[in-house]
């Protein structure tokens, strides 16, 4: 069996020339890593994990999946291993039926019929979705194209899970779901997000990301916690790891408002 | 509702139309478009003074829309603006050809009017004959009808793309009205000023959610070359529509059936 593992070296991109969005990225990834990717916005996070899949193209450095270096004629390969959850579900989903969509990748790798059934019932029942099936993709609410569009992954059962803002439009039970599904899934997975909450539940190492660069790489536990750290970086603790207690006042504990024409 | 989002509206209906599951929409998709191509065919091939014949054609989508459950004002509504236009096909023949041809009741008909009601009899029933197909088919079907007769990927694969991308392009362009109507509240439809910057972000935008499309199909293994089409099993009674359609349009061809009955009754 094959160790999956990504290697990144020397990484840089930009969509225009002068406004670098990744600069010089080097960075490892192996096989039971849960990597949190964090930063503020426009830190670089989702083109991050864009240039992984091939979506876009370096202008510099390497990125190679399992020794395999990620160019337009290994594309195929690699994507057949990398599972990837776009930031917006609603260009990750294109057939008219969940259930189409979900097909999609098992039926585009030749995979026979049943056992093409097979993946679309378990990886709808991973997301409890069994019930929209036969629902066109476009009756869809948010947070049900989301998990629609999870779905669509998981039936491709990727040795590698990359997802952008996966948590974005889910109710709280849908989110403890995506939780346990993420924690069930033991190869390696990547997950772009500000909810830094889903990145504690789920992570076992977080990379925090600032202007194109890793501005910090370590445990979860070390870079969530550090308030000093996130905070020079663009971002706030865990909700979760707040101590701050939030109460509701009732009437009662209001202190007398004040007048906005106070006597002098 | 906007426009727009009635033209949206109206493809997904359509589209739900084409997921039924009625005996028409359980025929196989082969057999439907082979059916649907030799009718167009016939349909086409009479000649442009033959309206009895032509009319004797109208047999097949009159007789489908009855039998597999489809509603024919709904067809006609939802070609309302489709069907005008191919009237409109060979609305100068009058003016051309002068030549008196036929009487009926007593009113002369010239060569160009006969020619010009062909024309739209013609127009008429091949749009009702595809829209048939298209209400009891979905579109991925028809694309897998299409590969197994062996029609090139690529062009399977742009008519595909065009049918997503209109319904890309249509939700675009019904968010920003939507956006815009929000913040031009009392104003009818969109101010000439802002007509530009509208389509160009229109463009902009749906060509960045198509490509992310795109992008989205290749990460599954689309590779953009051969589009893959889940097509059940050509069953007994797909070939005996096949069979028995073929046989009947080419006898409604071959045999003026209009002319056959007028004859009885003089």
């Amino acid at each position: 069996m094959s160790h999956i593992h990504i290697d990144i070296a020397d990484l840089s991109f930009a969509y225009e020339k002068g406004s670098q969005i990744l600069d010089q990225l080097t960075v490892s990834f192996h096989e039971h890593d849960a990597v949190g990717i964090i930063g503020a916005n426009g830190a670089g996070k989702s083109t991050f994990l864009k240039l992984i899949v091939g979506l876009e193209t370096a202008q510099a450095g390497s990125i190679r999946i399992e020794e395999i270096p990620v160019e337009k004629k290994t594309l195929p390969k690699i994507r057949e291993k990398i599972g990837y959850v776009f930031q917006d579900s609603e260009t990750q989903l294109f057939m008219t039926t969940v259930r189409e969509d979900v097909a999609f990748a098992p039926r585009n790798y030749s995979l026979p019929e049943d056992e093409v059934a097979r993946r679309v019932a378990h990886a709808l029942d991973l997301v409890h979705i069994t019930h929209l099936a036969d629902k066109p993709v476009h009756k869809l609410s948010g947070g049900e194209k989301k998990l629609a569009s999870i779905a669509t992954i998981l039936s491709m059962t990727p040795d590698i899970l990359l997802m952008d803002e996966p948590s974005i439009a889910l109710d709280p039970r849908n989110r403890k779901n995506l939780i346990s599904i993420l924690n069930e899934f033991d190869h390696l997975k990547l997950i772009a997000s500000h909810d830094l909450d889903l990145i504690w539940d789920t992570c076992n190492r977080v990379i925090l990301m600032d202007q194109g660069r890793i501005a910090a790489d370590g445990l979860t536990e070390e870079i969530l916690r550090n308030e000093a750290l996130l905070t020079a970086h663009g971002l706030e603790l865990p909700l979760s790891l707040t101590n701050r207690m939030v109460t509701v006042q009732g009437p009662a504990d209001k202190p007398p408002a004040k007048s906005p024409h106070r006597a002098p | 509702m906007s426009r727009i989002s009635n033209a949206a509206n109206s493809m997904a209906k359509l589209d739900e139309l084409a997921r039924q599951d009625t005996w028409l929409n359980r025929i196989h998709p082969l057999a439907k478009l082979i059916v649907t191509l030799l009718y167009l065919v016939l349909a086409v091939s009479w000649k442009p003074r033959q309206l009895t014949g032509i009319l004797g054609m109208a047999l097949y989508p009159f007789l489908l829309f009855e039998i597999g459950g489809l509603s024919f004002k709904g067809a006609l509504y939802r070609l309302r603006i489709v069907l005008p236009v191919v009237c409109l096909v060979g609305i100068l023949n009058p003016f051309f050809d002068r030549e008196p041809v036929l009487t009926v009741f007593g009113i002369t008909l010239t060569g160009g009017v006969l020619t010009m009601l062909s024309l739209m009899v013609k127009g008429i029933l091949t749009v009702l004959a595809s829209y048939l197909l298209i209400a009891s088919t979905p579109v991925e079907s028809v694309c897998g009808a299409l590969s197994m007769l062996h029609i090139p990927g690529i062009l399977v694969t742009e008519f595909l793309l065009i049918c997503r991308y209109v319904s890309v392009l249509l939700d675009e362009a019904d968010r920003m009205t939507q956006a815009y109507a929000l913040r031009a509240p009392g104003q009818k439809g969109i101010a000439r000023i802002a007509w530009g910057s509208m389509i160009g972000q229109l463009l902009l935008r749906s060509m960045d959610r198509a490509g992310a499309l795109y992008q989205s199909m290749c990460m599954r293994g689309f590779q953009g070359e051969k589009p893959l089409f889940h097509m059940k099993r050509f069953r007994s009674c797909d070939l005996l529509y096949l069979v028995i359609w073929s046989a009947v349009l080419i006898l409604l061809r071959v045999f003026p059936v209009l002319e056959l009955v007028g004859r009885l009754f003089v």
